[in-house]
């Protein structure tokens, strides 16, 4: 019943396509960041930079770590790469072989932060398991709200699978946005700085124990180890635009494999990605982080977004 | 513009509008909601002007002015006004956990899809959408009004469920006669001035709010 | 006719396994040796005979009447394809338990007496034969007489470890509930035997064709109330926390993994089989009753299993979850069944979703029970905060209840993932069929279900990491060793599983034919779920099929793989591999295992965030030495309460006991009076029954 659909090929393409642009994503929400600070601020390939100087490195690895320890930044590395085969880039459709659809895509982000936290737990030091803790204490508050979004799309489409869903949405923009759409799109603006890591709800730029999440995570990894677990938080915030984008926005037309329908596609997406990270910036840039215990409230707000849109949809 | 337009983009408006009213709803300081209600009046404001396009009612025109002049400008900043002027915490304290008022407003937006779904077929309404979406908006209102402590939450509340109630009747009733709108709209006004007033007063004399007045009990 | 004889050798096996505690006259280790791998023999022809009638042709039912025991029924056994399914799920977990078992017992309790060895080695194999006889019951006296069975073995296997009274208190709860939900079964089974004039289930089946909507569903909800006093739905839950850590490791696993699905087994038996087809399906109340406790199950069961630090104990509320994920699935069976009507093909989604979790959870949580067993044996010690440090002491244990901690927190590409996607895609369907309240309430149960499975996740790294990584904190933990070679065996069996129901899933679909087929009167679950060959999930949710979702676990296990490979090889490749080890950062302090985040610390965040349901009440004393600056030590005293408990239970209790205070004001002491009573009682009963008559 496929006929045509997007080839292994492509996907493959299309996913190598995110880890590469991933780096460049944070390059540009820091450069357009230290713009709206009145700050001259790093080149937007910054992230290249830090990512060579890294695998260049050794590694000093807690004596006290087990062997998970060290495979522990492959392994999220792999599993967040393999979310981004999920994610239209350049084209609309579902693939030819059946590989994922949203929620397989949510539940390998889950595998990456499960992994994570194992590991910040491993070394035995206060930062990893606060990191920790507190990292997997957002997690559980922001599925459900991540996953009701999407069923808020899916519920009329009736697939979960994003290059369908894609599809259905056509290459029209907001004029066919249905009413539910926009309280959908609404609730996802307010889980996208929580699921990308950004203020309101973390901090990627300090090290200071008090705000940190992620980076608390991270701290004891070092070298190439921890050159894939910051190359996994580049891509995973790609990932996270690319979902939003395939859920609301166009993807390129999902039919045949001209040059110039990719080439549009991969124009579509640029702009998408470019507009949601201004929005990431903007957001970073005007509010304050919230207290730990505040974020329950704040993904509150996506909740009722996501269920009024679903109420919407199905009533 | 073609009928389907007009649903299309009144549908949009009444999301964004409950978009609007959980803003207001979750708001924890109390300029944010002044601006939430502010934006929530002009997209009533909005839904004024595409109906009086799509029927050519001229009153219609007029509401959407006024609302456009009284509820978007100026009563937002008589309150903004207030806010300044008393000088107190900007932090609203509600009587319940936000988390609280937000499962309630849940509950609300369902109840009401649900009501007008067993209402029967009010076929003069717009949309499907747009009795529901007006219903669950006053309540909304009254729930932000029950919930806030402050006298200024319940201007901003009384405010929300008036402009679900004209939502409702603009959407349901292609608008009530311009004069029981008007009348309306004086009554707000003059209530968001008494009220004003009254907190002032009350804040200058015993430097009390209306949470207090529980006090008064014999 | 190979497979009556499996059926059997199966009885063979375990009654032989029963009688070899005589053994124990001469040896107590030989008695349980030759118990276990009687239990194990009985296993693999238990799995003999369920893959056979699963594999064998559609429809395939084995009847096989018993001895004459009780003059007034004739006992038989009949394998259909739900029976067997329950009979593969039983056999699986019992040959890790009994492979897993001798090493276990000699490990835990070395200097265990002759009498206790025979007594576990007789219990247990009492216990495996009546949970599979159970499932293969083809009337109801074999069935209750099993159930009663499977009770008293458990009772026994669960005080059998008895150290410090704590055990037989929780045996006693567990008795105390276990017969309670018995009564209910009890009557429901009577109230249709006595319509049907016959104790086999063909008559219970025709009886309750007769039966008027009003008894229909009175007897469905006394069934329900018996079976999930058993499956330990929340609020009927409060024993299985007790009993099942109290039980030998390897029989909480058949407790946790297999018990509970017995009495699922019983509810499908009833509900599905016995009054459904009667008239046209199941009420949507009943649907709805069972999907909406499965929902509140799995959201307390994940919540409260968060907040506790004994090992086994945190598993044991995992199960609480886990039933309630699988009651999700069997409640939106019924109420899409009602919906679309038979042939339906979304009530099939749900129900495979229900049965496959069914076998997922009795994989993944026999491969914890069984890794929790090996640090209870090494250690002896159950409360992880005074654990720490065991993954470099015990790396195989260490790495397989790693792999059952992803699976449980239905983390892709293992197994807990599947069922939980097939239950997301159910939910969905049901969701766009149903307009209005009930479409949402659908959704809500999704958003809970993904709340359940992030809550998992989050416990799963507390558990595993506060146990195993890190530093030791107590000597227990670091003078820890890896387990024997039989208990990793034991366990990587379970784990094998795992990773074949995850990667391969589709190939499990063909066992699920023939009971989702006879259960629902549809097509079968592979011709729904595995329509694009075995390698490909997909779901047709609406009405036409045609937006079907399609995903490929075994693909996206190969993209791990690769992706996996080629990053090893970059992070292999950079760096030139110098590599050497420091301490870990603690600002300049010499680290100690003080310095590593604890259980209650890691659980602290989310106990506040649900506070108004924890009600947690902390103690904090300090200990100054002169000045408030300068603190010896400080005392952290910290609770958290279970709702259903204090809510429920603690209220009855007062009131029962206030009641009775006030019995006592009145009651003689004379002994004649209370015989009085009685004969006033009876009197009154019978006259009762002379009106009703």
């Amino acid at each position: 019943m496929m006929t045509g659909g997007r080839s292994p090929g492509l996907l493959l393409v299309e996913m190598s396509l995110l880890v590469l642009l991933g780096p460049l994503v944070t390059g540009t929400i820091q450069k357009v960041k230290a713009r709206l600070q009145c700050r001259a601020g790093a080149g937007v390939l910054q992230p290249y930079r830090d990512l060579t100087k890294l695998f260049r490195k050794g590694t000093v690895q807690a004596d006290s770590a087990s062997g998970f320890f060290r495979s522990i930044p492959v392994l999220v590395l792999a599993a967040t790469v393999a979310a981004g085969a999920l994610v239209p880039v350049i084209q609309a459709g579902s693939p030819a072989l059946p590989l994922g659809d949203a929620v397989l895509l949510l539940g390998l982000l889950a595998l990456a932060r499960f992994l994570t936290a194992v590991g910040a737990l491993d070394a035995g030091g206060a930062f990893g398991g606060m990191g920790a803790s507190r990292e997997m204490m957002l997690a559980p508050l922001v599925e459900p709200v991540l996953m009701m979004v999407v069923f808020s799309i899916a519920v009329a489409a009736g697939t979960t699978e994003l290059g369908a869903l894609a599809a259905q949405r056509g290459t029209s923009w907001i004029l066919d946005w249905h009413a539910a759409d926009f309280l959908g799109f609404a609730a996802m603006l307010v889980l996208l700085p929580a699921e990308t890591g950004r203020i309101p709800v973390d901090n990627p730029d300090t090290h200071l124990e008090l705000t940190m999440l992620h980076e608390g995570m991270l701290l004891e990894h070092s070298g190439p180890g921890l050159g894939c677990m910051v190359l996994a938080s580049h891509t995973r915030q790609i990932v996270t635009l690319g979902l939003v984008s395939a859920l609301f926005f166009p993807v390129g037309p999902a039919d045949g494999t001209h040059a110039t329908g990719l080439l549009l596609g991969a124009g579509v997406f640029a702009a998408k990605i470019l507009a949601l990270a201004t929005y990431l910036a903007l957001v970073e840039s005007s509010y304050a982080k919230l207290r730990l215990f505040r974020v329950p409230q704040y993904l509150a707000i996506g909740f009722v977004c996501a269920m009024t849109a679903l109420a919407l949809r199905i009533l | 513009m073609s009928a389907g337009t007009v649903h299309t983009i009144v549908d949009d408006l009444g999301a964004l509008l409950l978009f609007t009213m959980i803003l207001i709803l979750a708001a924890g300081q109390i300029y944010r909601a002044i601006y939430a209600v502010a934006a929530q009046s002009l997209l009533i404001a909005i839904a004024g002007a595409v109906l009086a396009m799509a029927t050519g009612n001229r009153d219609l025109w007029v509401i959407a002015g006024i609302t456009l002049t009284v509820k978007t400008v100026a009563l937002p900043s008589v309150l903004h006004w207030v806010v300044k002027r008393m000088n107190v915490r900007r932090e609203v304290e509600p009587v319940i956990p936000i988390a609280a008022t937000l499962t309630l407003a849940v509950i609300i937006v369902v109840v009401s899809f649900h009501l007008s779904a067993t209402l029967g077929p009010v076929n003069q309404a717009i949309t499907g959408n747009a009795l529901p979406v007006g219903i669950a908006l006053t309540l909304l209102g009254v729930l932000v009004m029950a919930t806030g402590k402050t006298a200024l939450t319940q201007m901003v509340g009384l405010f929300a469920s008036e402009n679900g109630i004209f939502f409702t009747a603009m959407a349901v009733t292609q608008g009530m006669p311009l004069i029981i709108e008007i009348g309306v709209i004086l009554d707000v006004i003059l209530a968001v001035l008494v009220m004003a007033i009254m907190v002032l007063r009350v804040r200058s004399t015993v430097d009390a709010d209306i949470a207090d007045l529980d006090r008064l009990r014999g | 006719m190979v497979l009556v004889y499996g059926l059997n050798l199966m009885a063979g096996c375990y009654a032989a396994g029963a009688l070899s505690c005589l053994l124990a006259r001469w040896s107590g280790r030989l008695a349980l040796v030759a118990g276990h791998m009687a239990a194990l023999a009985g296993a693999v022809a238990g799995l003999g005979v369920s893959l056979g009638v699963l594999l064998g042709e559609p429809g395939l039912t084995l009847t096989q009447p018993l001895p004459v025991v009780f003059p007034f029924a004739r006992l038989s056994l009949s394998v259909d394809g739900l029976s067997a399914y329950f009979l593969l799920v039983i056999s699986l977990v019992a040959v890790a338990a009994a492979i897993y078992g001798p090493a276990y017992l000699r490990t835990h309790a070395p200097d265990a007496g002759r009498a206790r060895q025979a007594a576990q080695g007789l219990a247990l194999n009492v216990f495996l034969g009546c949970m599979a006889f159970l499932c293969c019951a083809g009337d109801a006296v074999t069935f209750l007489l099993c159930w009663e069975g499977m009770t008293l073995a458990s009772y026994v296997l669960v005080v059998s470890d008895d150290r410090d009274g704590e055990d037989a208190r929780a045996g006693l709860l567990y008795m105390v509930m276990a017969h309670g939900g018995t009564a209910f079964l009890l009557v429901a089974f009577l109230a249709l035997t006595e319509r049907g004039g016959a104790f086999d289930f063909a008559a219970l089946r025709a009886a309750a064709g007769d039966l008027d909507d009003t008894t229909r569903t009175t007897l469905f909800f006394l069934a329900f109330v018996g079976f999930a006093t058993k499956a330990g739905v929340v609020p009927l839950h409060v024993w299985l926390p007790r009993a099942h850590p109290a039980a030998p490791s390897h029989v909480s696993a058949l407790m946790s993994g297999v018990m509970l699905k017995v009495a699922i087994y019983g509810m499908l038996r009833f509900a599905f089989d016995f009054l459904a087809p009667a008239a046209d399906p199941l009420p949507l109340s009943w649907g709805w009753t069972v999907l909406i406790v499965g929902t509140t199950s799995a959201v307390l069961g994940v919540l409260y299993a968060l907040q506790q630090h004994d090992l086994k104990r945190l598993l044991a509320f995992h199960s609480v979850e886990n039933i309630g994920i699988i009651l999700i699935g069997v409640g939106l069976a019924m109420i899409l069944w009602r919906r679309e009507g038979v042939g339906g093909v979304l009530a099939t989604v749900a129900l495979t979703a229900a049965l496959l979790h069914t076998i997922n959870h009795a994989a993944f949580k026999g491969l914890l029970f069984l890794g929790a067993g090996s640090v209870l044996a090494r250690t002896h010690v159950r409360n992880i905060e005074e654990l720490g440090g065991l993954a470099r002491r015990m790396p195989w244990t260490a790495g397989l209840f790693l792999l059952g901690a992803v699976a449980i927190s239905a983390l892709p590409p293992l197994n807990g993932f599947v069922s939980e996607w097939l239950t997301f895609q159910a939910l969905l369907g049901g969701a766009g069929r149903f307009h209005g309240p009930a479409g949402l309430g659908i959704v809500f149960s999704a958003a809970m279900l993904a709340l359940t499975g992030g809550l998992a996740a989050a416990c799963f790294v507390k558990a595993f990491g506060v146990t195993f990584l890190g530093r030791p904190r107590t000597p227990h933990a670091e003078h820890a060793t890896e387990a024997p070679r039989s208990m990793i065996a034991g366990m990587a069996w379970l784990a094998a599983l795992c990773v074949v129901l995850g990667v391969a899933p589709g190939y499990a679909m063909r066992l699920l034919d023939a009971p989702t087929a006879g259960l629902l009167h549809g097509p079968g679950a592979s011709a729904v779920v595995t329509a694009r060959g075995p390698l490909v999930l997909s779901t047709g949710l609406t009405a036409s099929g045609a937006d079907a979702t399609a995903i490929s676990m075994t693909m996206v296990a190969a993209l791990l793989i690769a992706l996996t490979a080629i990053a090893w090889v970059l992070r292999r490749g950079a760096g030139g591999a110098r590599s050497h080890a420091a301490p870990t950062w603690t600002c300049g302090m010499s680290p100690t295992s003080r310095f590593d985040y604890t259980a209650t610390a890691f659980a602290k965040p989310l106990r506040l965030v649900f506070a108004a349901l924890y009600r947690p009440r902390r103690e904090v004393t300090r200990e100054t030495a002169g000045t408030p600056y300068v603190v010896r030590r400080v005392h952290y005293a910290g609770e958290v309460v279970d709702v259903a408990e204090t809510q429920i239970y603690h209220r009855a209790e007062r009131d029962i006991s206030a009641l009775a205070q006030a019995i006592r004001a009145r009651s003689t002491g004379r002994i004649h009076g209370y015989i009085g009573f009685v004969l006033g009682a009876l009197f009154v009963a019978l006259l009762l029954f002379g009106v009703v008559q």
